[in-house]
């Protein structure tokens, strides 16, 4: 199927969803890793080795951080060689992940590690020159909390999705595809399994998050179910 | 200290009198100074900032709903739900004056509020103790210090004395700083879970007071810094609480603009033109010089006044040879603007930091940088020496800009008021860098998960 970006194709027919939609949330604490890097070299080191759940803090985490931001914030990595080692096309290249394109950790590892070692290979002086200050590698513990908001009917979700706050748009939004391990998020799962809206659930599965706030996808996830209720005239 | 002016540089200062170093009511202006002429560079502080007002009320829990949404109301309230039964233990070594005390004032009630009972205790020594500690902290943070066989017994003696007295029956003890980790002894006592929350850098620690303290600090069962580079490598898990600001203090409310243009009225504050300020002390790290020198540069090509917003001058020595400095730098432009505030001048503060166009904080070395705190929640583009703290709170060009150099600061200036657009964009993200990571708030929700996760409570989530 071929997704229409920006200007939804739905299907009207939308059934009264079996299961409701729980809208959950997650908080996190932030704990201080054991490894830092100093140099691109120490970095590309550290990436193969740090535990998993500080490669999730640094790229799928640190969206959550940042959701405020519309441009120019992409992953930690790609930010502090940038900023403290002063190399933009390393930079540039590690910022262009779609953390969206992986549905597991290691294979998210895989293409940093990858991006790292070719840029330190064909420009091996850059291997050693020390950033002005070090890379401190975190991890989070997280807890997932529910919100108030269950959704028994699109409506319903039209609701949870205005209200709940950003953490939980990130957690069902972009956090899900680690949990599911395929390339969707939990709304869209949602509305096609449940609602029958397989095109809406395209839709939305395609917004950029690289190039809109947290607050902006809310924005686009709640226009495109507007439009389905519309069409509905559940609401108008 | 009296002002002695060597230009006409806008100098305000409070009078000074012995009895107001030794502590006593401080008598009102018009009392205590000549009613001579004066010129404008002479000008008094107001009356109404010369005596501390009354502290207000603290805020409630809901009153922040405004300000972080209902939704983040309804987590901080499910997370202490779970938690509903245990106690805090807060344990500290003074209970006034300091930004740890001035943050457990708002935190312990915050959470009472929330019904997680917290106690706040504090240890007490005598002078002996309170040097060896002094020396300690120093130390800590890079000053050279020789440990002796006194100053370790004189630690533990009162370290000791206090574990006597006090009672460990909550359910989570947190040792905030060196002074009180001997209490650790203690843990085996109950079931309790210990944690040392550490507030200073101890990325460059004398290594012999180190090794002292070390073996006391292995025994919580987690340590908590305020920047990642603060940290030590230790055997047990490490967290990140980043320092934070009350958005309701009166440092930080909002404030009607009748207030704040008073303020500007007051202290000779143009409002129509540009407004460059840095709040801080008058000390050398936070480099008053270097933001003279910045203006100046910037003033060649944009018009701008500088406030230098501050105090320390008149109760230490130091401070006021570094006014002295600056004012010499600041020559005879009647542009800047020096501040020599007492420190119960918070709405001031305030006022002057809603006031500004641009909010420096041009340090050489800095703990985490609450100032910038308070400017980036005030929606300001700021430009910060890229020390400490400060990285972790402006992410260049996106939440405010970072400055390595006089020079790269002056560029700043420029650029920031010639480009109001992106001004106003990296205050925007900076205000909600704050919102997300930097409020009393967040920091209520941090204790709140540490002691969900340390007490291993099973997240509730619906199937």
């Amino acid at each position: 199927m071929v997704a229409v970006h920006n200007s939804p194709v739905l299907n009207p027919l939308v059934r009264k969803p079996s299961k409701p939609f729980y809208f959950n949330t997650s908080e996190h604490l932030l704990r201080i890793g054991r490894q830092k890097a100093s140099t691109l070299a120490e970095l590309l080191e550290a990436l193969r080795t740090c535990p998993d759940d500080s490669i999730f803090q640094h790229t799928f985490r640190t969206l959550q951080d940042h959701h405020f931001i519309r441009q120019g914030f992409s992953n930690d990595f790609a930010h502090w060689i940038l900023s403290a080692c002063n190399e933009p096309i390393l930079a540039e290249q590690l910022a262009s992940v779609d953390v969206r394109e992986f549905t597991a950790i290691e294979g998210l590892r895989g293409r940093m590690v990858e991006i790292v070692d070719e840029f330190l290979e064909k420009n091996p002086r850059s291997a050693s020159h020390a950033g002005h200050e070090p890379f401190y590698f975190c991890a989070s513990d997280i807890v997932v909390l529910p919100t108030a908001f269950v959704a028994n009917s699109l409506s319903g979700f039209l609701d949870g999705i205005n209200q709940v706050s950003v953490h939980s748009i990130h957690h069902h939004f972009i956090e899900a595809r680690l949990r599911l391990h395929r390339m969707s998020n939990d709304f869209s799962q949602w509305l096609e399994e449940e609602v029958g809206l397989p095109a809406a659930g395209d839709s939305i599965e395609h917004i950029d998050i690289y190039t809109n706030t947290m607050e902006g996808v809310r924005r686009q996830i709640a226009g495109t179910v507007e439009q389905v209720l519309k069409q509905n005239g559940e609401r108008a | 200290m009296n002002p002695r002016d060597v230009n006409n540089t806008t100098v305000v200062t409070p009078p000074h009198t012995e009895s107001e170093k030794a502590g006593e009511a401080t008598p009102s202006f018009a009392t205590t100074t000549p009613p001579a002429p004066r010129r404008r560079e002479e000008r008094p502080l107001p009356a109404s900032v010369m005596t501390p007002p009354p502290p207000p009320p603290p805020p409630h829990f809901d009153d922040y709903k405004s300000i972080i949404g209902q939704a983040q109301i309804d987590a901080l309230r499910f997370l202490a739900k779970d938690l509903k039964g245990k106690s805090i233990k807060m344990v500290n070594s003074t209970a006034v004056g300091g930004g740890v005390a001035e943050m457990l004032n708002r935190l312990v009630p915050l959470l009472s509020e929330l019904e997680v009972p917290t106690h706040w205790d504090v240890i007490t020594g005598g002078n002996d103790f309170f040097e060896v500690t002094k020396a300690f902290h120093n130390a800590l943070q890079g000053s050279s210090y020789e440990l002796t066989k006194a100053a370790q017994e004189i630690f533990l003696m009162y370290n000791e004395q206090n574990r006597g007295r006090m009672r460990f029956d909550e359910e989570l003890v947190v040792i905030h700083d060196p002074q009180p980790v001997g209490l650790i002894r203690s843990r085996h006592t109950s079931s309790a879970k210990w944690v040392w929350r550490c507030h200073i850098d101890l990325s460059n620690p004398d290594a012999k007071v180190w090794e002292f303290l070390r073996p006391y600090v292995e025994q919580f069962d987690a340590a908590i810094f305020s920047s990642q580079s603060f940290a030590r490598q230790l055997p047990i898990p490490q967290y990140l609480f980043y320092p934070c600001i009350d958005p309701l203090s009166e440092k930080n409310k909002d404030l009607p603009d009748s207030f704040v243009q008073k303020v500007c009225d007051e202290f000779g504050i143009d409002r129509k033109r540009p407004i460059v300020t840095q709040v801080s002390r008058f000390d050398r790290l936070k480099d008053p010089v270097g933001v003279v020198q910045a203006y100046k540069l910037a003033k060649k090509y944009v018009d701008c006044q500088l406030v230098l917003a501050g105090g320390g001058a008149s109760d230490d020595p130091e401070g006021a040879a570094v006014l002295q400095e600056v004012k010499e730098a600041a020559g005879n432009d009647p542009d800047i603007i020096l501040l020599d505030l007492p420190p119960w001048c918070a709405l001031e503060i305030n006022a002057i930091q809603r006031a500004s166009t641009i909010v420096i904080q041009k340090s050489l070395k800095e703990g985490f940088g609450l100032t910038v705190t308070e400017a980036l929640w005030k929606g300001k583009p700021t430009i910060g020496g890229a020390v400490g703290g400060i990285p972790n709170q402006i992410i260049h060009k996106l939440t405010g800009v970072l400055v390595h150099s006089v020079e790269g600061c002056a560029f700043q200036i420029r650029y920031l008021l010639t480009h109001p657009e992106f001004a106003h964009r990296i205050g925007v993200s900076g205000r909600e860098h704050v919102k997300e990571n930097f409020l009393m708030t967040t920091n209520v929700k941090r204790w709140l998960l540490l002691f969900r996760i340390l007490s291993q409570t099973s997240s509730a989530i619906r199937p």
